[in-house]
């Protein structure tokens, strides 16, 4: 089941998390919905990324594929360079890089995508709370015998309103 | 005096960057008719240099560089609206960069664009464009890998695809609101694009991380590409071309020319869309101290460029030079450096003349300006080659000029449909956070 807890202030949100938390609920189990982002404090609600890896990685594969199919090309269908070397770094280098930006920005976006939870749709079935202008909401999924106590955690750590709701 | 646009309830922000979308006045329309047909007659001229050739240009030996890649030059320079303004102020927190960010991403886009179309339109034959794709023809030729044409391509495929990405990402946020409270269609629009954006903190994580990863990354490829354009200069070995300051000399100038654009398109939203409580007198202050930075350098890499050439004395440099300073292209050449230099230095650098009414002329003045910067780099070192005998003048008809105008009323008329599409302000980044100084 999910509980989806109302918030006025940041910090009575930061406050539920770590109640929540040494309660045992973990940060994978719990979601915040906002109109606007919500930085806490580090170590509250931490989201790990491998987006700048993916980015790097994606750039390398990019950039490495078009030099050697660069490389490829310019050696089975030589062009006349006039005594100029058949393939140069030199003369290459530009497309080499143009294509390892692109590559950059291609795994950014796909990994946005995914990290995101955009495309995978992660929790399909989990309600989504509306989150009005001013308003932060906490959704916790636990399981029926360990609500009243996250319920009690998000009490005391200022929510204004709690809903009890099972999968859409 | 108007409360300031921070200390605004999110409701009002948010009921006043929507307005602009509901709605339609008449200027408007006739504004966008206006655009449209321009750019119809724009479209005609093409098609009938389509019919009859290249021949119906004022491109003939040794010019065969006339308007179409004056234009492609200024509109790639233009693009550069976006990256500065909205990149490198995003890296550097500036906080007065948050109404401005999306109108600069915008023209970004569609200055791309159009630039891109020109070398399209420069072929002739438009209809073998396909021929620069890398892929083997008939004969199993490739395109030539070491032809800076080919660098271009390359070039301008990364920043459109990554201005294109940089330009969505933050509206997602934006659309998904749009999508709640709309006309059916609209609600499908902006529901399709938002992706399903539902505003959990995984969603916001990620959006900021790309966003800062892809204003670092959009940061190198604009630079690689205004220096690439340059390249295909200063790789040929023409009189005033083969220069290696070219690079960060057509970097300098688009980054110019790109605050003046983004100058003159904030004037006209500010006063269409009524959105003075946002995009006041200091974001104009600052924009203008930026275009007057940018204009002074400028004319260091100017003086730069002309005076070596002037002291070298090589002959056919000095007839490009001559061309360029006291003969047929002079005219040019003063009036450009008047616009992009004089007109500028006064009504910016002299502070009480410093409105957004005079920073307006003076980025009208520096836009026109930057277009003849482009013609004289262009024209005189076509029209003055290595083989003397070969020199001739070079005067565009009506075709080009037609289709160099309609560029200008497209730009218009894609600037307008996007600002009744999208919010020209991304109203959940201007939302403030008070709390966050805290921390």
């Amino acid at each position: 089941m999910y509980l989806i807890g109302e918030f006025r202030e940041k910090k009575a949100v930061a406050e539920a998390i770590r109640a929540l938390r040494a309660g045992g609920v973990t940060p994978a189990e719990m979601d915040l919905f906002s109109e606007e982002p919500i930085k806490l404090p580090r170590g509250v609600l931490d989201r790990p990324s491998r987006m700048s890896l993916a980015s790097v990685l994606g750039a390398i594969a990019f950039g490495s594929l078009a030099t050697a199919f660069i490389y490829w090309v310019q050696h089975n269908y030589r062009l006349v360079t006039g005594g100029m070397p058949i393939f140069s770094f030199w003369a290459t280098g530009v497309i080499t890089f143009e294509m390892t930006m692109l590559g950059a920005i291609a795994a950014t976006f796909a990994w946005f995508l995914w990290e995101s939870g955009l495309v995978r749709k992660r929790d399909r079935g989990a309600p989504v709370p509306e989150a009005d202008p001013g308003s932060i909401r906490l959704r916790v999924r636990c399981r029926v015998d360990d609500a009243p106590q996250a319920i009690e955690s998000m009490r005391r750590a200022g929510a204004v309103e709690i809903e009890r709701r099972n999968h859409d | 005096m108007a409360a300031a646009p921070e200390l605004l309830p999110y409701k009002q922000i948010r009921e006043d960057l929507f307005r602009p979308l509901s709605g339609v006045s008449r200027r408007y329309v006739l504004a966008t008719c206006l655009a449209f047909i321009v750019g119809a007659a724009g479209l005609a001229a093409w098609v009938y240099q389509l019919r009859r050739g290249m021949g119906v240009t004022g491109l003939q030996r040794p010019v065969f560089w006339g308007f179409y890649i004056v234009d492609f030059v200024f509109w790639i320079g233009i693009s550069h609206a976006g990256t500065l303004i909205s990149a490198i102020l995003r890296l550097t927190d500036a906080a007065w960069r948050k109404p401005v960010t999306r109108a600069a991403e915008a023209i970004t886009v569609f200055a791309l664009m159009i630039g891109a179309m020109f070398p399209v339109i420069h072929l002739g034959r438009a209809w073998l464009f396909y021929w620069l794709l890398p892929y083997p023809n008939s004969r199993l030729l490739w395109p030539n890998f070491r032809s800076p044409l080919l660098w271009d391509l390359t070039a301008i495929v990364t920043y459109l695809t990554g201005s294109v990405i940089y330009l969505y990402l933050p509206l997602i946020p934006d659309m998904a609101q749009l999508a709640e409270h709309n006309t059916p269609w609209r609600r499908k629009l902006y529901r399709a694009l938002a992706l399903g954006w539902t505003g959990s903190d995984r969603e916001w994580h990620a959006l900021e991380r790309a966003m800062k990863l892809m204003a670092c990354i959009i940061l190198a490829v604009a630079i690689s590409v205004h220096t690439v354009v340059a390249w295909d200069f200063a790789m040929s070995i023409a009189p005033m071309w083969h220069s290696t300051i070219f690079g960060p000399y057509f970097v300098t100038g688009a980054i110019f020319s790109g605050i003046a654009a983004l100058l003159v398109a904030l004037t006209a939203l500010r006063k269409v869309l009524h959105l003075e409580s946002y995009l006041k007198w200091h974001h104009f202050n600052n924009l203008a101290k930026l275009l007057l930075l940018m204009s002074l350098l400028w004319l260091y890499f100017t003086l730069a460029e002309n005076l070596t050439v002037w002291y070298g004395n090589e002959p056919r440099e000095m007839a490009v030079f001559g061309a360029r300073t006291r003969a047929q292209y002079a005219p040019y050449f003063w009036t450009m450096v008047a616009l992009n230099f004089v007109i500028p230095f006064v009504l910016l650098g002299i502070r009480r003349l410093r409105t957004i009414a005079t920073a307006t002329i003076a980025a009208v003045c520096v836009l026109a300006g930057m277009w003849l910067e482009r013609f004289v780099i262009v024209v005189p070192t076509l029209a003055n080659p290595r083989l003397a005998a070969a020199s001739r003048g070079y005067a565009p008809t009506w075709v080009e000029i037609a289709i160099t105008a309609a560029t200008f009323a497209a730009m218009a008329m894609l600037y307008m449909i996007f600002s009744k599409l999208f919010p020209i302000i991304a109203v959940w980044e201007f939302k403030p956070h008070p709390e966050e100084d805290e921390d």
